[in-house]
């Protein structure tokens, strides 16, 4: 099901490319569109797919592996893991923080309130499956 | 690999009296993709022809493969293809009979590949090159540099003159390389960023014959910032001093600038010790090169007005 997904990097972002894919996969994840165990697309179809270095997906599916996202099992792929290794309060606040910075320049660009914002964020966040406990 | 592919030292070229390529040092590794960038005019072909071996440096080396190209064997050479910006391919030959003329050339030539490539860049195969359009001479001559199957594959300004569509032929033809053949070297140059940067792994930015700032792509957009500290107050407070900055501009209490951040907590001090906000915001390439240039410059422009 993972052929389905639509991956997307701007490469003029300066974002790096690797970073953006792995924010992608992340946000598939959290959102269930990509389930423990689902299998992720090769290296090389992702980059003939996504016009991009093959070494930025090396690159992007190493970091996740390293965050316990995906498990690259040798000669068979890169799948989703089974349970999201979970990271400690403090690194999950420092992430939540680098993935909020642009959405908080962005809220006060619009001139919205941080009750505001944080209202979004709690409607956006409903929208998405249930967390398991 | 832990030999430099390709590696020059102090490469230095004049015309007329004028540096075109001033004691340059670019060092690249194999299975690199590196672009070069810089304006026209900043010394990227030249730079590129000495490595070839089609010009004379006035002094310094460059080696490619660990050899001078100029005394290397065809063994050596066969392994490193270019592709200039005028491709002077035999305009009286078609694109068939110049592969036929290269599969003699290289031992290496993998004809499957050239049709595959031919196929995909939609070269006519019988007309001759005189009669092609400049895009389609382009993509016959890069169909060569790469069914030679070479280990270092040399391109100048490759998609200048393309359109869009035969742009992400060409990228995608380069992907392939890079997938099938992860040790292969691609050099190119480029004055625009644009959709190479998809590709591009290493880059080094040139501005007058020098190298302004070279690295990794994802290090440097880690590490370039554009930031913003707001004081409070008329203007920032007296002794102020931002440590990596490369362009700063005082407006007021605002500070604008673009820093080297190693790490963003060295900006966050001046968030708790003046009560400033800080705002931090990425920089693409082109921004970083466009950044860069401004600065040398301002610095030249400064150094001549302490001197007159």
């Amino acid at each position: 099901m993972s052929d389905l997904l639509h991956f997307q990097v701007d490469a003029a972002s300066g974002v790096p490319a690797y970073r953006q894919l792995m924010d992608q996969v992340r946000y598939y994840v959290a959102s269930g569109a990509l389930a423990p165990g689902d299998k992720l697309p090769s290296i090389r179809s992702l980059a003939k797919r996504m016009h991009l270095n093959p070494t930025t997906i090396t690159k992007a599916y190493g970091e996740l592996q390293h965050l316990g996202v995906v498990v690259l099992e040798q000669g068979k792929g890169v799948f989703v893991a089974d349970r999201v290794a979970s990271l400690t309060t403090e690194e999950r606040f420092d992430e939540l923080r680098r993935l909020a910075s642009g959405f908080a320049a962005a809220a006060r660009q619009l001139g919205a309130t941080p009750d505001e914002a944080a209202q979004a964020l709690r409607v956006e966040m409903e929208r998405l499956e249930p967390a398991p406990d | 690999m832990d030999l430099a592919t390709i590696e020059t030292r102090g490469l230095t070229k004049s015309f007329g009296g004028m540096r075109a390529v001033d004691g340059l040092d670019l060092t690249i590794r194999g299975g690199c993709a590196y672009g070069l960038i810089g304006r026209n005019g900043a010394g990227k072909t030249t730079t590129l022809r000495m490595i070839m071996a089609l010009l004379r440096a006035d002094s310094g080396s460059a080696r490619v493969l660990g050899a001078n190209l100029w005394k290397a064997p065809a063994s050596i050479r066969e392994r490193v293809t270019y592709v200039s910006q005028d491709q002077n391919l035999y305009a009286w030959m078609t694109p068939r009979e110049l592969q036929y003329y290269a599969s003699n050339l290289y031992s290496r030539w993998d004809a499957r590949y050239a049709e595959h490539l031919a196929r995909k860049f939609s070269i006519p195969l019988d007309t001759p090159v005189g009669a092609l359009s400049g895009g389609e001479k382009r993509k016959a001559a890069i169909l060569i540099a790469l069914a030679a199957r070479p280990d270092v594959i040399v391109l100048d300004e490759p998609a200048a003159g393309l359109d869009p569509v035969a742009r992400r032929e060409l990228i995608d033809a380069l992907v392939e390389v890079l997938t099938d053949r992860p040790e292969s070297t691609l050099l190119f140059s480029s004055h625009i960023i644009s959709d190479l940067e998809r590709i591009v792994d290493h880059v080094g930015m040139m501005d007058s014959g020098r190298m302004l700032l070279s690295g990794e792509v994802d290090d440097l957009k880690t590490r370039m910032r554009r930031l913003q500290l707001i004081f409070e107050g008329d203007h920032p407070p007296p002794g102020f001093r931002l440590p990596g900055a490369i362009r700063l501009e005082i407006d007021g209490p605002v500070v604008s600038a673009i820093v080297r951040a190693e790490d963003e907590s060295a900006f966050a001090g001046f968030e708790e010790q003046y009560g400033a906000r800080l705002r931090m915001f990425p920089l693409g390439l082109e921004e970083i090169f466009i950044e860069m240039a401004s600065a040398t410059r301002e610095g030249r422009l400064q150094e001549e007005g302490v001197t007159s």
